[in-house]
């Protein structure tokens, strides 16, 4: 039996409704994810390292793969805990209930104008290279090319923002689906970053959230289902702890907060947390040039 | 080249592991390129345009996990499958072990009541807050982890001196404590010389040479980089000299540094003053009178410093081999290069070894450069390229932002070496292989296709290339020293058999093209 330290508010609620069954979709040392019978929606159990993320249970322990939990593993919940086989128990009764709440838009930009330049440096200096921050140096052919398309299309992206042309933003939003090796393709970490500041309430680009759904739509069958379920709650404002804790750091005052929380993201996958870092930069960027115009 | 390709449906890894089998798969011999990456459309683009998509990647799905193998023959592409196959299986298994694990310091100091050290390699926001709570659970800290102030150092510092403890680091990747190496370090015989360094591959050479000398070691005291900085004050390196000077299995003590900052000089020199066992200091470009008016045994370079130390520590030194430079070989060498070919590149993994041989080149030429120079004017300028006599560390911060330590993972010194190999100025390419624990399976494996290809690259040029190999490690190390050698001879690369020689052979070699 373990303990759930915290968990998304919905994922609570399922399980507490007695409305949630499926099977282990796929298991890593730190998290395993479970595809709900129903819908196909994925959710995740991830260990206390992890931080809160939409559809996920933080359950006390620090490891998950002695478990022994496999692909295809039956999952269903008895008495509001919830069962993987006969293998682990999982006991939500005194979670911790987290919701994903991206912060609002500040109405002085001067903070986050500053902040954001800090965090460029630091992206410069620190973020792991190889998806959207370029490697100085590419080991092959496959790598240079990615890095030509990312860096293409990701500044094609922002053009069209700025320009307020929805329908070319859409176009070159969604030719990066997908693009890139990792679990979470760099593309999409990108994209996560930007629905993330496009979610900011009062945000000069908050009227563009059904752009985010649009691009989530066609992102179907171009990523796969991880990544998808990832884009999809970005595009509905709901983003990871870590993320959201950036967001928060990025409009106060205070610049050690900034680094740690930066550096919260940047340890996200492999290149994923400098991909989303990079991302949110866009997207608040973006707002801060537009401004009142968009 | 042909290109072939394996799909395996429906498999997620997550993404570290992902670029770590993809870094593997591109060192297998005989792959000229190989990618590992998730079967979406835009991943398929990417090799479309680049003449790697196959029916078989045609058909794969976003949740695929796409192989690629590109190579010189369809048998080098099916050889090489069963070898990546063997990385997945390695990752998969390495998943299986078990072990127990704590959620804090303290439950762990707590279950093993017997425990007397933790090692910290957790984020640097987070690492002081650990060493704090190890500190205040009587353990000693080896604290890996770096990007940590130096008030913290201090304030952690003082508190293992009250306390009695060690507090080895911030960024301290090297030490070998009751015989047990820990993190970067290597196998080397139990003895009874003991070092204390602020240096990594510098102390990890000193420990080396000392075992091939037929001497052994006590205890390794990291004390991180710092530490003889005028802010921290050697705290760590005056404690490690008193531990050592108090235990009575250490008959003579080695300090590996670069020079202390002034003051911590004056207090250093004072503690060897007084310590009532021989003391053999190296500190790469130190001052020979100051540390023998203080009654140190003053060495210029690595093996120069464990040559004392076994002396002292009891060994006969005439029936030393102490392995003198090859001077038939050099007068080869020289013979080959053509007077265009002046320059040493330099290309280390190691800092205090890429440290040595500049110090070496220094003494003969005044055009050395650096990323690691002390003085701005012999600074590398840009860290992409060369000039002249150039040395470059890439351990050093400004190479291993978001990537591992060249130690490894090779590609970024990969990548330089054969931009240097084609620059017809270079006389002499010397590098560093580090083996033991924590290091690359097979570092010189790794370049060991550049190499060869290098060397033909400039014979079709009509230049000899001189290539210069020093393998850091022992016969006990996990990889074999041997083999290691082995590999480098068989790609017509002269083995230095130390750093100390390796520098000054390649100081040498391009002497008379000066």
């Amino acid at each position: 039996m373990k303990v759930t330290i915290s968990g998304d508010v919905d994922f609570i609620r399922r399980i507490n409704n007695s409305n949630f069954s499926g099977v282990v979709h796929s298991t890593f040392n730190r998290t395993f994810n479970i595809q709900c019978s129903g819908d196909g929606e994925l959710f995740t159990i991830a260990c206390r390292m992890v931080d809160n993320a939409p559809n996920t249970l933080i359950i006390d322990s620090d490891d998950l793969s002695s478990w022994g939990i496999e692909v295809n593993d039956r999952v269903f919940v008895k008495n509001n805990t919830l069962y993987i086989e006969n293998k682990l128990a999982i006991l939500v009764e005194k979670a911790r209930i987290w919701a994903s709440a991206i912060p609002a838009y500040p109405c002085n930009i001067d903070t986050l104008s500053r902040n954001l330049k800090t965090i460029k440096e630091y992206i410069d200096a620190h973020g792991k290279e190889g998806g959207i921050k370029k490697k100085p140096t590419v080991q092959n052919s496959f790598e240079a090319e990615l890095a030509r398309m990312l860096e293409l299309r990701t500044s094609l992206l922002w053009s069209e923002l700025l320009k307020n042309h929805k329908s070319q933003a859409l176009k070159h939003a969604v030719s990066l689906v997908g693009l890139g090796p990792g679990l979470t393709p760099s593309g999409d970490d990108f994209l996560v970053g930007l629905f993330t500041a496009i979610n900011m309430i009062d945000s000069p680009f908050y009227d563009w959230r059904p752009f985010c759904e649009a691009v989530t739509k066609k992102a179907r069958h171009l990523t796969n289902d991880i990544s998808y379920t990832t884009l999809e709650k970005a595009a509905m404002g709901k983003v990871r702890e870590s993320i959201i804790n950036l967001v928060n750091s990025l409009i106060a005052d205070n610049e050690e907060d900034l680094i740690l929380s930066l550096n919260k993201v940047f340890n996200i996958g492999s290149s994923s947390g400098t991909d989303i870092a990079l991302g949110l930069v866009c997207g608040l960027e973006a707002n801060i040039i537009a401004g009142g115009k968009v | 080249m042909k290109v072939q390709a394996l799909i395996k449906p429906n498999t997620y890894f997550d993404s570290v592991s992902l670029m770590s089998l993809s870094t593997k798969a591109n060192q297998i011999e005989g792959v000229e390129q190989a990618i590992i990456a998730m079967g979406t459309e835009m991943n398929k683009e990417v090799m479309k345009n680049v003449g790697l998509l196959t029916p078989e990647i045609e058909e794969a799905k976003t949740s695929d996990l796409i192989i690629v193998v590109k190579a010189e023959t369809d048998e080098l592409c099916e050889e090489a499958f069963p070898k990546i196959e063997e990385l997945f299986k390695k990752k998969n298994t390495s998943k299986g072990k078990s072990e127990v694990k704590y959620s804090t310091i303290s439950s762990a100091a707590q279950s093993v009541p017997e425990s007397n050290l933790a090692i910290i390699a957790v984020n640097g926001a987070y690492a002081a807050r650990e060493a704090r709570k190890a500190l205040e659970n009587d353990l000693h800290v080896m604290m890996f982890s770096d990007n940590v102030s130096v008030e913290d150092e201090i304030a952690l510092k003082t508190l293992a001196h009250e306390k009695g403890l060690l507090m080895m680091g911030p960024d301290c990747g090297t030490a070998i404590i009751g015989n047990t190496a820990l993190c970067f370090a290597n196998a080397v015989r139990k003895g009874n010389i003991g070092i204390v360094a602020a240096s990594g591959t510098g102390s990890q050479e000193v420990s080396v040479r000392i075992h091939e000398f037929g001497g052994g070691i006590t205890q390794l005291i990291g004390t991180g980089g710092r530490d003889l900085k005028e802010a921290v004050g050697g705290i760590m390196m005056l404690d490690g000299i008193q531990a050592l000077e108090e235990d009575e299995a250490t008959k003579v003590i080695v300090l590996v540094s670069k020079p202390p900052a002034p003051s911590v000089e004056e207090k250093v020199l004072a503690k060897i003053k007084t310590c009532k066992k021989p003391v053999v200091v190296w500190f790469i470009g130190g001052d020979e009178e100051k540390i023998t008016a203080a009654g140190g045994h003053f060495a210029k370079m690595s093996k120069e410093a464990a040559l004392k130390a076994v002396v002292l520590a009891g060994a006969d030194e005439s029936k030393l081999n102490k392995r003198a430079l090859n001077i038939p070989l050099i007068e080869e060498v020289r013979t080959k290069l053509t007077p265009e070919q002046k320059y040493i590149r330099g290309l280390f993994s190691g800092g205090t070894l890429c440290d040595e041989a500049m110090h070496a080149a220094m003494e003969k030429f005044d055009n050395v450069y650096s990323n690691i120079a002390r003085d701005p004017e012999y600074r590398l300028k840009d860290r992409y390229t060369s000039q002249e006599h150039t040395f470059i560390d890439f351990g050093d911060d400004e190479y291993t932002q978001g990537k591992p330590h060249p130690m490894i993972d090779p590609s970024t010194r990969l990548d330089r070496f054969m931009q240097e190999a084609k620059d017809p100025s270079v006389g002499v390419i010397v590098m560093d292989f580090v083996i033991g624990y924590g290091a690359h399976e097979d570092p010189v494996g790794a370049f060991l296709p550049a190499m060869i290809e290098a060397k033909q690259l400039a014979e079709a040029e009509g230049r000899h290339l001189e290539i210069i190999g020093y393998v850091l490690g022992t016969e006990l190390d996990p990889q074999g020293l041997e083999d290691q050698v082995n590999k480098l001879l068989a790609a017509g690369v002269t083995h230095a058999s130390s750093s100390q020689n390796a520098g000054l052979l390649a100081r040498e070699f391009v002497v008379k093209g000066e």
